[in-house]
């Protein structure tokens, strides 16, 4: 589970933003509620990632970093 | 009852914000024998009765914030978060949060719509409303859009379980329906969501939603239930809904009380997701990342 209170990164709230996260054994990740912020830093420890990249480059005025890894996004 | 014309027609004279606040008000005195989703408890909820959502009248937030892990679509989305639920889907991620009503921040539709609005200014492409499951709480959910721009494009995230009651109210509500069907067939339905009768009433609000706005059907793949459960809802789909946006999940984790089903203590292999995503294509389902 990953917390993240940068509401700058945000610009909605100064509530904690969170992003769930699960890591599994063969280096996947699977990823609930994904904020911009999360999307920005999941991308920069893997650019390589085609499943993230959509999500990292998506418009958001308030977005000034970003993420992914070989991931699946859940319910 | 609620309106003599039909929802889209109302929508032009009236205005998306008038019919729904309009509409939060009938929902409201609705709550005095609720009926919102397929359960039908009947409970006066306005006296501080109960039915199977444990839900009182005032509803609860656990979530407000900007996402993109949704539709391509779709994001971002501020997605506002609403406590309680109508299953208890046993691999729920949000469990602990979706089924207690009484988690989260007491919800408030003018500092939530302010919230919504700032996001909107700032890049947002859709508003969500979602739980748990918002249809619980409809008057909060109406109140909300009451305070939105008619411009704005929202979204109601649904588990499909709700009543023709429920859908009547909603209508021309929301421009999208992002709906879910979980299940293929009503054994598994009661062993993970203790749900009755799941099948027949997700079928129906899908036609409905079909019929009355853009819908997206989710299916989150689980393991062990791609024969059982997937096949048989794209084969409905395919046959039911041609062309219907189908988001077909595959990140599915073993949350919550997955343990308790011994097929579930995992995740979805590779063999089976690619199994299902070559089942989706060949009964040729429009599939949308």
């Amino acid at each position: 589970m990953k917390k993240h209170r940068d509401s700058a990164a945000c610009g909605v709230t100064a509530d904690p933003l969170m992003t769930e996260l699960l890591i599994l054994h063969t280096g996947e990740i699977l990823v609930h509620n994904l904020t911009p912020a999360m999307a920005a830093i999941l991308s920069e420890l893997n650019p390589e990632d085609g499943a993230i990249q959509p999500r990292a480059g998506v418009k958001w005025l308030k977005q000034n970093n970003s993420l992914s890894s070989n991931h699946e996004l859940p319910n | 009852m609620i309106c003599v014309e039909p929802a889209a027609k109302c929508r032009k004279v009236l205005g998306r914000p008038a019919m729904a606040h309009e509409r939060a008000r009938i929902a409201r005195a609705m709550l005095a024998d609720c009926r919102f989703c397929a359960h039908d408890c009947g409970v006066n909820r306005l006296a501080g009765e109960s039915g199977l959502c444990h839900a009182g009248a005032e509803a609860r937030f656990f979530s407000a914030q900007t996402e993109v892990s949704d539709e391509l679509e779709l994001i971002p989305t501020f997605a506002m978060t609403l406590s309680g639920c109508d299953l208890r889907c046993d691999f729920c991620i949000t469990g602990a949060s979706s089924w207690n009503p009484r988690a989260g921040a007491s919800f408030d539709a003018q500092t939530m719509a302010a919230r919504a609005k700032t996001a909107l200014q700032d890049g947002a492409r859709t508003i969500m409303v979602l739980g748990g499951e918002p249809t619980i709480h409809l008057p909060a959910a109406l109140e909300f859009v009451s305070l939105l721009p008619e411009t704005a494009k929202l979204v109601w995230k649904t588990n499909a379980h709700g009543s023709a009651q429920a859908r009547e109210l909603l209508d021309g509500m929301f421009d999208v329906w992002l709906a879910d069907y979980k299940f293929g067939n009503d054994t598994c339905a009661r062993r993970l969501a203790k749900v009755p009768d799941y099948v027949r009433v997700v079928q129906e609000n899908l036609r409905w939603a079909a019929d009355h706005s853009e819908l997206i059907v989710r299916h989150l793949l689980m393991p062990g239930h791609v024969e059982c459960c997937w096949k048989p809802v794209a084969e409905w789909l395919a046959a039911n809904l041609p062309g219907v946006k189908v988001n077909l999940r595959s990140g599915f984790w073993p949350a919550s009380h997955a343990a308790r089903h011994i097929e579930l203590q995992q995740t979805v292999s590779a063999d089976e997701s690619r199994h299902a995503f070559r089942f989706a294509q060949d009964l040729g389902l429009n599939l949308i990342p």
